[in-house]
């Protein structure tokens, strides 16, 4: 069965791989692909060499993009996962903290008063998302009450603030550039990928993701009652600042770099649980390949379904909030999948 | 001496709940705990486990005093059974029973197949073995309170902590529990402190029996000689008697049925949880 289910997951990688490197306004087909990776490994001469401007759109513009998809896809899933296990809720996302109230309101005040550069709205983003999640831990560090619902109050607390905060840029904006940019940004897209972007993106959903799964058996003890949790041995407060820490660096950077991305981070986790049951050792790897592939698909998507970019959210919520329903709705109870 | 309790004051804020507790429960012995809601059961048990630190007093366990060690070094001499554990997500009843080897394995590692059959062989000692893919959160309550129980058990403590391990159960339900918490405890060598309601079960279960009143000891010592009527009706209630069943057996009865005594009223210790 687990063999079964990678099978299929790899299957659905490549296919989403392949769709996204070849697809797209500029159509590259496989034996192009083939050719351009051959050449630039040094391997002349056995595939035709595709022209100068292919190349520069697979190598400046496809490639990039489509990393950068996988990243933030895999990176969103398995802050989905550590979220709904640390809260005990499979309805928390990885914004409850405010991480992406905070990075719009970041881009947002970015756009309107500081520069509109990409790198500049990336790095105002992330500093903004992270500061909104250190805010919700203070605000709730106040609190006698220690329990993780504490969390989430502060946390909306925060998010509530900082989309008046947006609300307020919005309403400041130059109507006809500032506010349509910022729209856009909230809205998501890798259409700005470059590899200037991966490079200040990748490493940190990379040492993320690898540390989360790393950590990712402890991750079924953090969903148990707190005092269970302490009971079991596990320093509760420790393990929920570690955990917190590691995925808001992920959807910090994420966020930060393509905009806001909506679903993906509750959807995947519930799809994954779906396939391999709640165990989290095997639960953040699938977690990983199914957002990546998920996301690599929503871009194609995104970029091949009509003559202008449709914002990555727009597919994300309609694809993934029926499938939720759909998945809800067909569930059968009796064995765990845990041991399938 | 296992478990040593000696000097014990705690409570909530300004509100002391324990007063002056003593008590010390040997290897391979139950020791039951009774008194009525709000009597300081719960309390005792979070103090013995460092959920609260006390005001004044000391725990031991095999002589090591648990205020100076740390969560992961307690949790491989105290294991705790909840009355119940809730838990969102569908895990197997062998990936709850697992969670109990956390204490003795590094942040990075998951439980090694020696583990897992180690496990597996817990829940065959308990007669669940069956159980072991079945989905924790669709059992019945009675189910889920063994599976607590294994997790114990495989948590493979010295001290084991049961917080009124029956609250959820029915009557045939209740007996069996305490008979396979007697069982493990006499073959495992382990000292169990058990908080319960019913005295019956204190009396035929429990080697030891402490009563509570108030926060302070009523009274504390083998089951046989400290089960008595005056005990009882100090401890829990004017209206108690000791009657007998026509095979002889001691049981333990309300005699106004219907009328409690002021000092059972409940929600007396939810009330002081709500106020930390």
């Amino acid at each position: 069965m687990k063999q079964r289910i990678w099978v299929i997951l790899i299957s659905v990688f490549i296919v989403s791989l392949v769709a996204a490197l070849t697809m797209g306004r500029y159509a590259i087909g496989i034996p192009d692909i083939c050719g351009m990776v051959l050449d630039r490994v040094g391997l002349t001469g056995f595939l035709p060499s595709p022209s100068g401007e292919m190349s520069m759109v697979f190598w400046n513009v496809r490639i990039p993009r489509v990393i950068m998809a996988f990243a933030v896809g895999a990176g969103i899933s398995v802050a989905g996962v550590v979220f709904q296990a640390i809260f005990r809720n499979p309805l928390a996302s990885p914004d409850i903290l405010g991480v992406s109230g905070g990075a719009a309101f970041g881009a947002a005040l970015s756009i309107v008063f500081l520069t509109e550069a990409s790198l500049g709205i990336q790095g105002f983003a992330f500093g903004f998302g992270i500061l909104a999640v250190v805010i919700t831990y203070f605000l709730a560090a106040r609190s006698r009450d220690t329990s993780a619902s504490v969390l989430v109050i502060s946390g909306i607390v925060v998010w509530a603030l900082s989309q008046s905060g947006l609300s307020l840029l919005e309403y400041l904006a130059d109507p006809y550039d500032q506010l349509a940019k910022i729209m856009f940004w909230t809205m998501g897209s890798f259409q700005t990928s470059t590899w200037a972007k991966v490079a200040a993106t990748l490493p940190i959903i990379i040492v993320g993701t690898l540390l989360l799964a790393v950590f990712s058996w402890r991750l079924n003890i953090m969903t148990q009652d707190e005092r269970q949790i302490l009971s079991l041995g596990v320093n509760v407060r420790k393990w929920r600042i570690i955990y917190i820490t590691l995925s808001t660096l992920i959807v910090a950077s994420a966020v930060s770099t393509v905009g806001d991305i909506k679903w993906v981070g509750l959807i995947m986790p519930h799809i994954a649980r779906y396939l391999v049951g709640t165990e989290h050792k095997r639960l953040v790897p699938v977690s990983v390949f199914l957002g990546g592939s998920f996301m690599l698909l929503m871009d194609t998507l995104a970029r091949t379904a009509t003559t202008s970019e449709i914002p990555i959210s727009i597919l994300t919520s309609i694809v993934g909030a029926p499938f939720l329903g759909f998945l809800v709705l067909s569930r059968k109870g009796g064995v765990s999948k845990n041991d399938a | 001496m296992t478990l040593e309790v000696s000097g014990l004051d705690a409570g909530y804020g300004k509100r002391t709940v324990l007063h002056n507790i003593d008590l010390r429960v040997s290897e391979g012995r139950i020791c039951g705990l009774l008194g009525h809601n709000g009597s300081g059961k719960t309390t005792l048990m979070n103090c013995i486990n460092m959920l609260i630190t006390p005001d004044r007093g000391r725990v031991t366990v095999m002589g090591k005093e648990i205020s100076g060690l740390d969560r992961g070094q307690i949790a491989q001499l105290i294991s705790v059974v909840p009355q119940s554990s809730f838990t969102a997500f569908d895990f197997s009843v062998l990936d709850m029973v697992l969670m109990g080897s956390a204490a003795r394995m590094k942040a990075w590692t998951s439980p090694s197949r020696k583990e897992i059959k180690q496990a597996q062989k817990v829940l065959d000692e308990l007669g669940i073995s069956a159980l072991s893919k079945a989905a924790y959160t669709r059992l019945s309550g009675g189910q889920q309170q063994m599976v607590l129980l294994s997790r114990a058990l495989y948590q493979n403590t010295p001290v084991m902590l049961l917080d009124e391990p029956n609250a959820h159960l029915d009557f045939c339900s209740q007996h069996a529990m305490m008979q396979h918490i007697k069982k493990v405890v006499k073959l495992r060598g382990v000292t169990a402190l058990v908080s319960l309601h019913d005295p019956n079960l204190a009396l035929y279960y429990c080697d030891d029996v402490m009563m509570l009143k108030h926060g302070r000891v009523v009274v504390k010592g083998p089951a046989p000689s400290v089960m008595t009527e005056t005990n009882l009706r100090q401890a829990l209630g004017e209206n108690i008697s000791i009657e007998s069943t026509i095979d002889g057996l001691p049981v333990i009865v309300p005699r106004n049925l219907g009328k409690c005594p002021p000092e059972t009223q409940i929600g007396d210790e939810e009330a002081l949880l709500g106020a930390v």
